[in-house]
């Protein structure tokens, strides 16, 4: 995971809103020598003119009084408008800690202005692991990209409803084992026909698809086989959430 | 003045969902994990819109339609349906719902619909 992250930060693609030319050139810098590629643009719309041509940066720096949109606009469009789980950062001057506050309702980190060297790689380095950490590699048991576009990247949301996703269809399974083993298959359908919308939340195909067939069309004497191929799958995506989240409780 | 959003569902990952979209937009939200908690909190108070499911333990969807036109029918409905439900869902619209959205739904989508229920 530490090469994946490093290799990642190099390659991270940046975009810059900073309308000082001094505090522009300094972070020109702090790009080149962390082989960020900068993209820099003179306003918010400039951003969202951008992202709607090339489809998605690692991260955006936008300074809090950016006009004619402000920071925290530009990031709650991005986020609630576009779709987009690419996280923000708000570079300011000093402000009261009750401000703070509000700003990380909007974006996921605050810079400090003037631009300090080491303090900015250190913030922009923590902002792009903590968006790699829910973004995990592309694997063939689940994919967070609905959950990221429904909630805009949020982190606490994307993380509970993969543990909610794990403690519902593990106590669903054992009841459809226990209405299979009272043949109630109307029962089984009605489940099935339950956690579907879970399966295709996390877009696992086999899972959905499972469901369906037991929700539909699958005969009786069927129904044994597909809750077992179900419950394999489940098996399957439990490793994988397990291997990708280790500090999450999977029950 | 915040919307009232009654929402009665019973997977929990769908009503996360709903409640954190539904929230972020500034909707005051109410959550009913089924018929019977649907009823207490309909009998309780009156909502800007209803989202339910129409298969719902204790209590079926159809239910509660027939109960929101009985008694608040300016309410607006919108039903939370899987994609194979096609005949279970024009049976709602006769009973006079609103809309429908297809399970697991489209985050912009649902605003669209919602807001313009809303108003």
């Amino acid at each position: 995971m530490k090469n994946l992250l490093d290799s990642q930060r190099e390659n991270a693609t940046v975009i810059l809103v900073e309308s000082n030319p001094l505090e522009r050139e300094k972070f020109s810098h702090i790009s080149l020598s962390e082989g960020w590629r900068l993209i820099i643009c003179e306003d918010g719309l400039e951003v969202i003119q951008w992202l709607n041509a090339n489809s998605n940066a690692d991260l955006l720096v936008i300074e809090e009084d950016s006009t004619p949109i402000s920071g925290y606009q530009i990031a709650d469009y991005i986020k609630s408008e576009l779709g987009l789980a690419m996280p923000v950062i708000i570079s300011t001057g000093e402000i009261p800690i009750v401000q703070e506050r509000r700003m990380l309702a909007y974006a996921e980190a605050i810079l400090k202005k003037p631009f300090v060297e080491s303090a900015a790689i250190l913030q922009i380095r923590k902002t792009l692991e903590k968006s790699i950490e829910v973004s995990p590699q592309q694997n063939d048991y689940y994919s967070l990209n609905y959950l990221n576009e429904l909630s805009g990247g949020d982190q606490q949301f994307i993380q509970e409803s993969i543990e909610l996703f794990s403690a519902t269809i593990n106590s669903e399974l054992r009841n459809l084992k226990e209405v299979l083993n009272r043949k109630d298959y109307l029962r089984i359908r009605e489940i099935a026909h339950g956690i579907k919308p879970s399966f295709e939340m996390i877009e696992n195909e086999t899972g959905r698809g499972i469901c369906h067939l037991l929700n539909s069309d699958a005969k009786e004497t069927e129904m044994s086989s597909l809750i077992e191929e179900l419950n394999l799958e489940f098996i399957n995506i439990k490793n994988q959430l397990t291997k990708d989240f280790p500090e999450l409780n999977f029950r | 003045m915040m919307k009232k959003i009654l929402v009665i569902e019973d997977n929990p990952m769908v009503i996360k969902s709903l409640e954190f979209k539904l929230k972020r937009d500034g909707n005051n939200v109410i959550i009913a994990n089924d018929g019977r908690e649907a009823m207490k909190h309909l009998k309780e108070t009156v909502f800007d819109l209803i989202l339910t499911d129409l298969m719902l333990p204790f209590v079926t969807g159809n239910e509660l339609i027939s109960y929101i036109k009985k008694n608040t029918p300016d309410t607006p409905i919108i039903v939370l349906s899987t994609s194979t439900q096609e005949n279970i869902i024009m049976d709602a619209f006769n009973m006079g719902v609103d809309d429908f959205i297809t399970k697991p739904f489209s985050p912009n989508e649902l605003s669209l619909r919602v807001k313009r229920l809303l108003g």
